[in-house]
């Protein structure tokens, strides 16, 4: 289930290096605001349902502000000055957060009652199903979006050549920020998921996590939605097999050297193809 | 001096020995998300050394930037084979892993952290941090110096031009470790407790966006941008926290509006060359 | 006739399906002038590319002073002596125009004490003197300590080519040199590359401007479609019925372009 919200995160990821070749560091940490913000709402009493909804709305303002200051000045610039930026919005959002809401882990509320289906030798609890079969859904929804219709056939060719897309009369001005709110929306979800199902909010969670969805989306191929999704599950798959073999405190270890070994061999991934990514120190 | 001054500038000679240990390998054009990987290191690495021999802290604190040398040379190659953003994923990969290791050792303390007994004070560190300034001058006033800018501006050319573009970028890479190293041997000792929590990604964006905060383009840079992300917090007056959100701020924005970084190249070379007086009359 | 100083022997050379090059053969004479002309696309620039090594032959041989750098690095052709400079300038712009120049020293400065030598410490050290000295002698000494992004185009080819001549190159590669430059300075390009050609170094040029190739060249090669369709005399190479088809249309705008001789 972990592996589904990493792949959601993924998904956020791949959007943006796919479509605009960019790796947009910020959206761990749009992740951590979808899920504190959702901690928080609850917290003062706003009922469950429209405290996702306004952390789904604060995520997808912030990912429009992101873009204001990273993509939109600096097309021109350095191609590494959006990632920098980028970077600096994540220490930006976390160290707010901090400053907001202090750094200890907080707890939620338990909102479902623990119904446990027992499949076989598996216990599903429903959250987690409903977390799994949500972002499956979304994210085939997104690829079909992206496979289908107009505005993923103008996405898609963004992605191949955006001065070109410019010339073809494919509205870049509005469909970019439109890209950023899609992965800003999925980072958010992510994390509001994440908050509902492990009940636990910090600061930082958009680190501990947002790596390892990186991880996952580079081990899948990056800029191909259904390798970050493929990506993501094998780096929950490895994170739960390293606890079983090589116990709780290697899993960090096991799954950034799976990431190295990846980069080393095999740079475009499992399923990633020729890789035209700009961003460059 | 009071000892919170003295607490301060300790903090920015620490600062401009991180600064340069990243500026190398960016000036070759490399992001390098590691560093805080081979601080981790060297401080651990020098720790041990002053805590259980007799060897004195001046020559373990250098012990402990060769001991990141090493490791720096050896995951080098395949590293610095990958390219660009893979490049950096995969330093971030190894600072990671770095990270992880040292919480499992429970010879250093593990997720403890480690108590160092040797103390160093400010005359030792800014003796240190001045010793890394003037070795980073000279060496870029050297023939390595035009080299290392030319693998970063255009590796092709360089390569034709008869430089073996791997070496220098292999080069750049391990001694910005060693750098490293040792600004992690200055903090263990000037803090007497070293814990890995500390040597997280963060610590290496933070250190990376100062650098370029200041600018890559000339040696003085990185300088300027330890400095201005640890004095002007001091004189806004904020907690620790504030620091962070003002330093992303004033990035996010001089990223826009200067993204060659606070001192470029044009303005030094004028300055060095009407210092130099070496144009013909 | 001494040993020719370039020898292409059925060079080949393909891109996917499409065969950039294809059987291309030919010398260079020492100490000579030679064109290398031919309609856009025919291959002329993957000719250099594959003389220094950017890209492996397909098939064929290279040899340069009789030396097969076939399989030779391409960091490591730049000493056996072929320099060139680029059709669209490539100058490092972080670096100063002297600085530049002192990157093309760099293979006659190898290991580690060359690595070392502190040419932009201090005004005495000879390899800097000697960059400084190649820039006054080419009348570029004003900007020496300009960045080269910010000079004009004119300038920058010429440091460029200051930048190529520091390697002692005894072969020289010219993509399109005169590409840009107005009558005034195609003249003086003309000379100046006949005052390479009297130090000895053999000139093997790409251009478009018909002009510019009588005047500097002995020997003249044209391609079309990667392969070799002609070679001669300026001369004859004007009335070679091949060439004069692969140029329909070209021929025309070319001599209107410039002045008659």
């Amino acid at each position: 289930m972990l592996g589904s919200i990493y792949a959601m995160v993924g998904v956020a990821l791949t959007l943006s290096i796919g479509v605009l070749k960019f790796l947009n560091f910020s959206i761990p940490g749009l992740f951590m605001v979808g899920g504190m913000a959702t901690w928080a709402l609850i917290r003062a009493g706003v009922p469950w349902l429209l405290a996702t909804a306004a952390a789904l709305v604060v995520g997808a303002a912030l990912a429009l502000v992101v873009e204001r200051f990273t993509w939109r000045w600096m097309r021109n610039a350095d191609a590494f000055v959006p990632l920098v930026s980028s970077m600096a919005f994540l220490i930006l959002f976390e160290n707010i957060a901090v400053v907001v809401w202090g750094s200890d882990l907080r707890g939620l509320p338990r909102l479902f009652a623990s119904v446990d289906w027992h499949v076989g030798y598996l216990i599903v609890s429903v959250p987690q199903l409903f977390c799994l079969v949500g972002s499956v859904a979304l994210i085939s929804g997104l690829s079909l979006l992206l496979a289908k219709t107009r505005i993923g056939r103008a996405l898609r060719t963004i992605a191949e050549d955006s001065e070109t897309a410019l010339l073809l009369g494919v509205d870049v001005k509005r469909l970019v920020p439109l890209v950023f709110v899609i992965s800003g929306l999925f980072a958010a979800l992510a994390g509001i998921l994440f908050a509902i199902n492990y009940r636990q909010v910090h600061p930082f969670m958009g680190e501990a996590l947002g790596l390892k969805a990186i991880s996952a989306m580079v081990v899948g191929g990056m800029g191909n939605v259904w390798g970050a999704i493929v990506g993501g599950l094998i780096i929950g798959l490895a994170e739960v097999l390293s606890i079983q073999f090589l116990g709780a405190d290697f899993v960090d270890i096991a799954v950034y050297g799976l990431l190295l070994l990846i980069l080393v061999i095999r740079p475009t991934g499992l399923f990633g193809g020729e890789s035209s990514m700009r961003a460059r120190a | 001096m009071s000892g919170y001054i003295q607490g301060i500038l300790v903090l920015l000679a620490i600062n401009i020995v991180f600064a340069y240990a990243a500026f190398l390998p960016m000036a070759a054009g490399q992001l390098n998300l590691g560093v805080s990987g081979f601080a981790a290191i060297g401080g651990y690495v020098s720790a041990y050394i002053s805590n259980k021999s007799t060897v004195s802290v001046a020559v373990a604190i250098p012990l402990g930037g060769v001991a990141a040398g090493f490791i720096a040379l050896a995951v080098a190659i395949p590293v610095v084979r990958t390219r660009g953003i893979y490049l950096a994923l995969a330093t971030f990969a190894l600072g990671q892993i770095v990270q992880a290791t040292i919480l499992n050792l429970e010879e250093v303390g593990g997720a403890a952290g480690y108590p160092v007994t040797a103390f160093v004070g400010f005359p030792f560190v800014a003796a240190f941090a001045l010793a890394v300034f003037t070795f980073v001058c000279l060496l870029f006033a050297t023939r390595f110096g035009i080299a290392i800018t030319a693998v970063h501006d255009d590796e092709q050319v360089a390569d034709l031009m008869g430089l073996d573009v791997r070496a220098f970028q292999i080069a750049a890479f391990t001694i910005g470790a060693v750098v490293a190293g040792i600004g992690g041997g200055l903090y263990a000792h000037s803090f007497n407790y070293i814990e890995a929590q500390y040597f997280s990604i963060s610590l290496s964006i933070t250190i990376v966006l100062y650098v370029l905060l200041g600018g890559t383009q000339s040696v003085l840079g990185p300088a300027l941008g330890a400095a201005v992300f640890t004095l002007l917090p001091e004189l806004l007056r904020g907690g620790a926290q504030w620091r962070y959100v003002f330093f992303a701020a004033i990035l996010i924005v001089v990223m826009v509006v200067r993204p060659q970084g606070l001192v470029t190249g044009a303005q030094l070379r004028r300055l060095i060359a009407m210092a130099r007086k070496d144009r013909l009359a | 006739m001494t040993a020719p100083i370039l020898q292409l022997e059925n060079v080949g050379k393909h891109f996917g399906g499409l065969n950039v090059v294809e059987g291309v053969s030919f010398s260079v004479r020492r100490g000579c002038c030679t064109g290398l002309i031919g309609p856009n696309g025919a291959g002329k620039t993957t000719i250099f590319n594959l003389i220094t090594g950017l890209f492996l032959v397909d098939t064929g041989r290279i040899f340069l002073d009789q030396v097969d750098i076939t399989r030779v690095p391409s960091r490591h052709r730049i000493r056996h002596g072929v320099a060139r400079n680029f059709q669209n300038i490539r100058l490092m712009p972080h670096l100063s125009a002297l600085e530049n120049v002192l990157v093309g020293q760099h293979c006659r400065n190898v290991g580690i004490l060359g690595v070392l030598q502190p040419v932009n410490l201090f005004s005495g050290n000879h390899w800097r003197e000697e960059a400084r000295a190649a820039l006054t002698d080419a009348g570029l000494a004003h900007y020496e300590s300009a960045a080269v992004g910010r000079l004009p185009y004119g300038i920058q080819k010429r440091v460029e080519l200051v930048r190529a001549l520091m390697a002692r190159p005894s072969l020289l590669l010219l993509d399109e040199p005169a590409a840009g430059l107005n009558p005034a300075e195609t003249d003086a390009l003309c000379d100046h590359l006949e005052a390479i050609r009297g130090q000895g170094v053999t000139l093997l040029v790409v251009e478009h401007d018909m002009n510019f190739i009588d005047a500097l060249c002995e020997e003249v090669i044209v391609l079309n479609f990667g392969r070799k369709i002609a070679e001669g005399t300026p001369d004859i190479i004007r009335e070679d019925p091949f060439v004069r088809e692969a140029y329909f249309g070209v021929e025309a705008q070319t001599v209107v372009r410039y002045h008659a001789s």
